[in-house]
């Protein structure tokens, strides 16, 4: 794997993390603030556009590699998020939620791999 | 997760459906980005000639749809249990290549799947408690 398709590869994988936790701050942002304000447009706004630009690049990469290649890297998105929603967003983690977020990575680094 | 709405609203059935609409979209995307790859072109490192294929539409319009049902979900699903959950289509990807198309799972791929299996059920068990309560 060349040096820009591992550049690629990461930078779609940060794009998609944070899109989700500031999609999932937009919609606790509305359950207080209803939707039409533009704080909660704007946070959408930025989500939306990191996932196109996660897709694109996304779109970019499966051209070049299987898809089952590509998994290894969907499957720390699992982790991540789930650290980050955590410290970022407080959202409370058990030590089984733990496990179960790194059983669920290692499971989709394993399939990938075989 | 108090006051969530049930039938068509209940964000459980919601999740389900963002999960279906990726799963297939996934499989048409790589199919449709198959199709027009042109690996020489710098320009393809975007993605964008991907939208050269009818089947990468079709794609973006599930994409669209599991994004809207995904957004609901997040209103009423912290996004640590939501989104582990929403990882199985990484086992239904593998499973329907199994089942559609005949390809062969080796062991290290089944133990893979089990692995998430476990996870996913490690994830949902006190899910499945919350809701007796509720």
């Amino acid at each position: 794997m060349s040096l820009l398709a591992f550049f690629f590869i990461v930078v779609s994988l940060l794009t998609f993390v944070a899109a989700q936790l500031i999609l999932k701050r937009a919609m606790e942002f509305s359950a207080t603030n209803g939707m039409r304000n533009s704080h909660f447009m704007l946070l959408v706004a930025v989500g939306v556009a990191l996932m196109t630009i996660s897709f694109f690049l996304t779109l970019g990469l499966l051209q070049r590699f299987d898809l089952s290649y590509l998994y290894p890297f969907q499957g720390l998105s699992v982790i991540f998020i789930t650290m980050l929603a955590a410290v970022l967003l407080k959202e409370k983690l058990s030590v089984r939620l733990t496990i179960g977020a790194l059983l669920i990575t290692a499971g989709i680094v394993l399939v990938s791999m075989s | 997760m108090q006051n969530r709405p049930s039938g068509f609203g209940n964000p459980w059935l919601q999740l389900g459906l963002s999960v279906a609409c990726v799963f297939v979209s996934e499989l048409l995307l790589k199919r449709g980005a198959t199709d027009v790859a042109e690996p020489d072109s710098a320009l393809s490192w975007t993605g964008v000639n991907g939208l050269a294929s009818p089947l990468v539409w079709w794609a973006i319009l599930l994409i669209i749809a599991s994004f809207v049902s995904w957004l609901y979900v997040l209103r009423y699903i912290p996004l640590s249990l939501s989104y582990p959950l929403s990882r199985v289509v990484d086992i239904l990807v593998p499973m329907g290549c199994w089942i559609f198309l005949g390809e062969l799972i080796s062991a290290v791929r089944w133990c893979g799947i089990a692995l998430v299996v476990i996870g996913l059920a490690l994830v949902a068990k006190p899910i499945a408690k919350m809701e007796e309560r509720l």
